[in-house]
C-alpha cells in the first residue's frame, strides 16, 4: 500500500510545475497519513497476559512482515541478585494482573506507539504472570519496522515504560528474609 | 440503590482479605464517597485509601467521578509490572 502511494506521488509530481509540487507533497503527506491510519488494521499487534513461557521466536515471526527489516526487542527477567540501591536476593517473584483491563491497556500502549512512530510494522506486548524464578523472562516488548533508524528502538523503550505506568500488573517479591508487594509510583491521569 | 462489583488486587486484596465483593451503594455516589464508606466499614483499608488507584469499568477513575449503574470497579496500588 505504502509503495503504491509512492508510485502515485512520482507520477503526480512529474506532471506538475515546481510550485504545484509543493501542494502535491502536502496532499501526498495527508493521504499517506490517512492511509497509514487505515492500514493499522493490517499491521500485526499482539498483546497478552499469559502463564506460559514467552516464545520469542514465535512472537517475532508473527510481527515480521515482508517489508520488515528490523526488530527492537526488550525483555525483562527475574533478577536473583540486586546490587543497585538496597542490595538483596530474590527467591522468586509472583505476578498477578487484572487481566481484561491489562490487555485493554496493552492495546492502548500499542495504539500510542503507532500514533508516535508510524514507521512501526508490528508490535508484540506480552507479560507472563504466576510464580517466576531468577533468570526467567517475565515481559517482552517487540517492535518491527522496515529499517533500524526509523524510531523502532525508541518505540520498544516507550512500550516498556508505558507498561510499567498504566498496565494493571503487580509483583510480589519473595526473598529469604520475607515477602512484600512491589508498588510503582506512577499515578495515571484522566484519560489514561 | 446501585449494585456494584468491587475487585481488589495486590496489597489491597491482602488488606481487604478478599478478591472481590458486591456492594449496594446509593445512586449518584462518587468515587470519593465510596472511599469514605470503605474506610468506615473496613478499618484495614483506611490507610490504603490515600494512595489507591481506582477503576470504573476498566478505566482509571478519580475522586469526583460518579459511579454508574452495575459498575465493575477495582482498587489497587500503583502498578509494578514488567
Amino acid at each position: 500500500m505504502k509503495r503504491s502511494f509512492r508510485r502515485m506521488r512520482k507520477w503526480q509530481c512529474s506532471r506538475r510545475s515546481q510550485e504545484d509540487n509543493v501542494n502535491c507533497e502536502k496532499w501526498y503527506r495527508f493521504v499517506s497519513l490517512a492511509m497509514t491510519r487505515i492500514c493499522f488494521m493490517d499491521y500485526p499487534t499482539i498483546f497478552s497476559i499469559t502463564e506460559d513461557e514467552i516464545d520469542l521466536n514465535d512472537l517475532l515471526a508473527q510481527i515480521t512482515l515482508t517489508s520488515t527489516g528490523a526488530a527492537a526487542i526488550f525483555t525483562g527477567m527475574v533478577r536473583g541478585e540486586t546490587r543497585r540501591g538496597e542490595a538483596h536476593d530474590t527467591e522468586y517473584l509472583e505476578y498477578e494482573a487484572y487481566i481484561p483491563m491489562a490487555e485493554a491497556k496493552m492495546k492502548q500502549v500499542a495504539d500510542e506507539i503507532r500514533a508516535k512512530w508510524s514507521s512501526v510494522d508490528g508490535i508484540a506486548i506480552v507479560q507472563r504472570i504466576g510464580k517466576l524464578y531468577p533468570k526467567t523472562p517475565t515481559v517482552l516488548i517487540a517492535c518491527t519496522a522496515a529499517h533500524r533508524d526509523t524510531g523502532v528502538f525508541e518505540a520498544a523503550r516507550y512500550g516498556i515504560d508505558r507498561l510499567k505506568e498504566i498496565v494493571p500488573i503487580w509483583k510480589k517479591e519473595v526473598s529469604p528474609s520475607g515477602e512484600f508487594w512491589v508498588e510503582g509510583e506512577y499515578v495515571p491521569k484522566a484519560g489514561e | 440503590m446501585n449494585r456494584i462489583k468491587l475487585l481488589f488486587f495486590a496489597t489491597l486484596r491482602d488488606r481487604a482479605g478478599t478478591k472481590s465483593m458486591e456492594l449496594e451503594v446509593p445512586d449518584g455516589m462518587t468515587v470519593q464517597g465510596l472511599k469514605n464508606k470503605l474506610s468506615e466499614e473496613y478499618p484495614n483499608l483506611k490507610e490504603s485509601m490515600k494512595s489507591v488507584l481506582i477503576t470504573i469499568d476498566r478505566e482509571y477513575a478519580f475522586d469526583e467521578a460518579v459511579i454508574p449503574p452495575d459498575a465493575e470497579m477495582a482498587m489497587f496500588p500503583p502498578v509494578s509490572g514488567g
